[in-house]
């Protein structure tokens, strides 16, 4: 008697991110010296590149045909031996490939031959899951098996990832079959329709919603709003929410918090609402809600930034929604939700790596120099 | 608890030795569990009068949500049967098949843990990274190469080594299923000695064995009086005891030639 088949769930067309890729970073959020990804030498090229901004060093086992057919276990022992004489890291990462895995290498059985006196993560992982959170579990796994990760931070973290996956299956790039990219609205006319709003004396609630470090630059859009509205005696009253808790997370995510509140207070921004930490955008929505329902009701406009689709639009109807996301695909959804104008911010992560300051945005920039207009 | 993988040529008997030695060691009153890794998966079918069951990774690709009880089948006086599965012959990949239907095993059911015996039946010679999987994550303790007198399976035998060898594998000894070449049981037992190991049981050429298998069963249940029997329950009581393995030393292939000439 076979068992009866779970419904399948749609099959997603548009390409999406890699578990490979998003062990990396999990990796460069546990400050990890070198990884060494087992594999093609163009293997992630795109975000390697990108980490090495942020500090974390990449290298590459390089396998070729030869390699595939042979096995890679000789390259893996020499590259784990050069890393360790040329950087002398404090600790490895060792991440698999699609390649390396389909044949089956043990990455394992190099480290235990080459026995180094730092911890080594071996991450077990190739890009054919579903969800590219699994890659981040893989590795944090393997952080908690090499002793650099508390259990407890472990299982906070499974909690906000198996969110993740499902804010992005209801209202994220996970959400349809396919999604066509798209620009979403432009910045000068949603700049003046702001600035319009600021001009009538409209309240706003301000929400800083942002994954980790892309935080820098959408605090920029948030900060904006607020320099804004000083500049043009906006009679608005302006509430900031926003999920920079600086005592949750890994200590780089921590860092990241800490970095920009000091910031935005530099800026002369003022967070009224702490609404979680910079790893939990995916469980402020009702943490948004609430507040919304019981301390501030009847706003006129609201701004998320960040991850607008994981707050919930119960509490934001009645309001006119301004978001503003760092993906082409995520447009569409959120047209959908009922935002009434949707941004994007394109590149915005490569711009936010190896940075420990706000980066200027272009639509905080398109803002500040319509209103300078404006004041003309 | 003893974890055991049969190497050997194709088609040499590795199947028929695993399900025999099952039953055998069933009959004693061992609880005993066989992981069938052939893409073909017929290593439990003997065990299962005959009965095919489906494999763990006909399930995955079904995407169905697979628990114990999908994939693991009782046969012969208890003995727990799973099948790996895989793709049908030139296709896809049934090495990586291995790896990740044992690691969906190791998730969804304790039968590589909660047994006295578990033999794991692999195809073949150790192919790919994926056939030698069970070796590799340390889910076999005892290993042995099953071989004729003749030539090309003493070759794949002593190439099976070799893989050992590299892996850092022991070998636990070596049995010899005959096809009734000439001089048969001393070619295997010096081939044995001269790898460092020893010569475990010679399985002699029986036609019963063929007899029950189309049948759908062991010997051991069908003909449980038969001398072939006898055989399979004595290799099965060395299985059991043995607790004494070597680093194989293979032969090279001038002596291999010399052996059988």
């Amino acid at each position: 008697m076979s068992p009866a088949p779970k419904p399948l769930e749609p099959l997603i067309m548009h390409p999406r991110p890699s578990s490979i890729v998003a062990a990396l970073y999990t990796l460069r959020d546990l400050d990890v010296d070198v990884v060494i990804l087992h594999g093609p030498a163009g293997c992630s090229f795109k975000h390697a590149r990108l980490l090495e901004e942020d500090g974390l060093r990449v290298v590459t086992t390089a396998l070729d045909e030869s390699g595939f057919v042979f096995g890679g276990h000789d390259e893996l022992v020499n590259i784990l031996n050069k890393v360790i004489e040329m950087f002398d890291p404090e600790s490895i990462g060792i991440v698999g490939t699609c390649a390396s895995m389909i044949i089956g290498e043990e990455l394992h059985e190099a480290v235990l031959e080459v026995n180094p006196d730092v911890p080594v993560i071996e991450v077990e992982v190739h890009a054919g899951y579903r969800e590219n959170t699994k890659g981040v579990i893989i590795a944090l796994e393997s952080a908690l098996a090499a002793g650099i990760l508390s259990e407890e931070e472990f299982e906070r973290q499974k909690v906000l990832l198996n969110e993740a996956t499902e804010v992005e299956k209801r209202h994220g790039a996970a959400s349809k079959e396919y999604l066509e990219p798209s620009r979403g609205d432009t910045k000068y006319t949603v700049a003046k329709r702001i600035i319009q709003l600021l001009k009538e004396g409209k309240k706003c609630i301000n929400i800083l919603n942002a994954k980790k470090e892309t935080g820098y630059m959408f605090a920029d859009i948030n900060a904006a709003v607020n320099q804004v509205a000083k500049d043009l005696g906006s009679d608005s009253v302006i509430v900031n929410m926003a999920n920079l808790d600086e005592n949750l997370g890994l200590d780089r995510v921590r860092a990241h918090a800490r970095n920009i509140a000091r910031d935005l207070k530099g800026m002369g921004v003022e967070v009224h609402e702490i609404i979680g930490g910079l790893d939990e955008y995916p469980v402020t929505g009702e943490t948004v809600s609430k507040l919304i329902a019981e301390k501030y009701p009847g706003f006129d406009f609201a701004v998320i930034t960040g991850v607008p689709h994981a707050i919930p639009m119960d509490n934001l109807e009645g309001m006119e929604v301004i978001s503003v996301t760092n993906g082409p695909r995520q447009v569409l959804p959120l047209k959908e939700m009922g935002h009434d104008h949707v941004m994007v911010e394109i590149d915005l992560h490569p711009k936010t790596l190896g940075v420990s300051n706000i980066v200027e945005s272009e639509f905080g920039a398109t803002l500040r120099e319509l209103a300078r207009e404006e004041m003309q | 608890m003893k974890q055991i993988a049969i190497y050997g040529k194709g088609g040499i008997g590795k199947s028929s030795t695993a399900s025999n030695v099952a039953a055998a060691c069933a009959d004693e009153g061992y609880s005993v569990t066989i992981i069938g890794c052939d893409p073909k998966s017929d290593s439990s079918i003997t065990l299962l009068g005959g009965h095919r069951i489906p494999t763990v990774m006909e399930l995955m690709q079904q995407r169905v949500e697979i628990t114990e009880k999908d994939v693991v089948f009782e046969g012969y006086k208890g003995i727990k049967c799973v099948e790996v599965g895989g793709p049908e012959p030139g296709i896809g990949c049934a090495g990586r098949g291995i790896i990740v239907a044992i690691k969906m095993l190791q998730k969804i059911s304790t039968v590589m843990q909660d047994c006295d015996l578990i033999i794991y039946d692999v195809p073949g010679d150790i192919v790919c990274g994926g056939f030698a999987a069970p070796i590799r994550k340390g889910l076999v303790n005892d290993t042995y190469v099953l071989t004729s007198g003749e030539y090309m399976p003493l070759y794949a035998a002593n190439n099976i080594c070799k893989g050992f060898a590299r892996l850092g594998n022991q070998l636990n000894g070596v049995i010899c299923n005959s096809r009734n070449a000439e001089n048969e049981e001393a070619i295997v037992s010096a081939f044995a000695r001269e790898l460092g190991s020893e010569l475990l049981a010679f399985i002699p050429k029986d036609p019963l064995v063929q007899t029950c298998e189309r049948a759908g069963f062991s010997v051991i249940e069908k003909e449980p009086d038969s001398g072939i029997a006898k055989v399979y329950r004595k290799l099965a009581r060395t299985i059991i005891e043995r607790d004494s393995a070597c680093d194989p030393k293979p032969l090279t292939d001038a002596r291999l030639r010399e052996l059988t000439g």
